[in-house]
């Protein structure tokens, strides 16, 4: 299990960054608005208003799931597929703790968020080869669009 | 000058706003605008306001203190009246809604839930369950160069992908349900399937947070939980 629980009471004078950037979407696009009244303007700010579908049902995308499928398939030999599961649970625990693990859990956020990508340069993880730096260029030119559709 | 508003309150809110400051540098003062039924906590609007770091907590952080003395409507940020005359006039002219709003929040609070799943167990569930994606993951491997191959296993694990996320997410949201008082379902983001806010009691919070506890428990460890509250109810006015 993995719960990360914030609490703002506590935060709001020092302004936890993590705990901000999570509710940012919040302030900046839920609250109430008066209609005859003006917003100030956004320009400088990152909504990242990706449509997340479209993203999805894009060519990178495809070979991309297909290049991570292909790779579970290696890593999980010949066995049968029902003990998929099991296999990554023992692979996870008997390899060794920090170094493994910190490489498959590295790898897989360099896929799935954007945001970390920045820092995953520094990890010399060879399996990854150039897919975080793909995914680095597309995620922020996509950052720029939603960027500019606001201003 | 133009005036930023912060929050809407009843005119019996204390407004306790010692040691708050608002937006801008220098922070601008924070005052209040009121009328026989209703408060706005307001400041001066800075000329070259941007939703700067230091903006947006020291909105956020008004809206807290207000939060914690009563019932508040908070404002979207970056929202700017004419004048204080004319935000006099607004809540006049808003004041039974108002007033309706502040008794249905009365007493209770937003907390936000990020549920995101690591991709890779996921690829593995369905790779697992779909003998077609199986077998296109198995005869890519091994032919390289198949592009539509590679194609049609990427578009099929994609819509796999998608069917079991809004599933999920559905299933997390509903299963809490029941432990708030009303959901607002937001936009997933890249990274979290499921992107939730949910207007609790105050004093059914700990019931709450126990319940997201338990269902970040029951699901294991390949998902990520990230529960953001109390917050000002931004998602229910």
């Amino acid at each position: 299990m993995s719960l990360v629980q914030q609490s703002n009471a506590s935060n709001s004078s020092g302004g936890g960054s993590g705990n901000l950037y999570d509710v940012l979407e919040l302030i900046l696009d839920r609250g109430l608005v008066i209609d005859a009244f003006i917003r100030v303007s956004l320009v400088g700010i990152e909504i990242l208003k990706i449509d997340v579908r479209v993203v999805v049902a894009s060519v990178d995308t495809y070979l991309r799931f297909a290049e991570a499928c292909n790779r579970l398939d290696l890593e999980s030999g010949r066995k049968a597929p029902a003990q998929l599961t099991d296999i990554v649970g023992d692979t996870m625990e008997s390899g060794a703790k920090g170094k493994s693990k910190g490489a498959l859990t590295g790898a897989v956020e360099a896929f799935t968020d954007s945001f970390q990508s920045g820092r995953d340069d520094s990890d010399d993880d060879k399996e990854k080869e150039k897919r975080p730096a793909r995914k680095t260029s597309a995620s922020s030119s996509s950052r720029r669009t939603a960027q500019r559709r606001e201003e | 000058m133009p005036t930023y508003i912060y929050a809407i309150t009843a005119a019996d809110h204390p407004l306790r706003l010692d040691g708050l400051s608002g937006v801008g540098e220098p922070a601008a003062d924070l005052r209040t605008v009121k009328t026989r039924d209703l408060g706005a906590v307001v400041s001066d609007t800075p000329a070259d306001l941007r939703a700067k770091r230091r903006d947006l907590v020291a909105h956020q952080s008004v809206l807290e203190r207000l939060m914690a003395d009563g019932a508040a409507l908070p404002m979207r940020f970056g929202l700017v009246g004419p004048d204080d005359e004319q935000v006099r006039a607004a809540l006049d002219q808003g004041k039974d809604s108002y007033t309706a709003r502040l008794a249905e929040l009365d007493g209770r609070l937003e907390y936000n839930l990020k549920v995101s799943r690591e991709e890779e167990s996921l690829l593995r569930e369905i790779l697992t369950q779909s003998a077609e994606a199986r077998r296109l993951s198995e005869y890519t491997r091994e032919n390289p160069g198949a592009q539509n191959e590679k194609m049609a296993l990427g578009e099929l694990v994609s819509q796999e992908i998608q069917a079991r996320q809004e599933a999920m997410a559905k299933d997390v949201a509903q299963t809490l349900a029941s432990a708030a008082e009303r959901v607002s379902e937001g936009e997933p983001t890249k990274t979290h399937f499921l992107n939730v806010s949910f207007l609790v009691r105050r004093d059914e919070a700990a019931a709450f947070s126990q319940a997201v506890h338990e269902e970040a428990e029951r699901r294991g460890e390949d998902y990520a939980f990230s529960l953001n509250g109390p917050l000002p109810p931004y998602s229910f006015v």
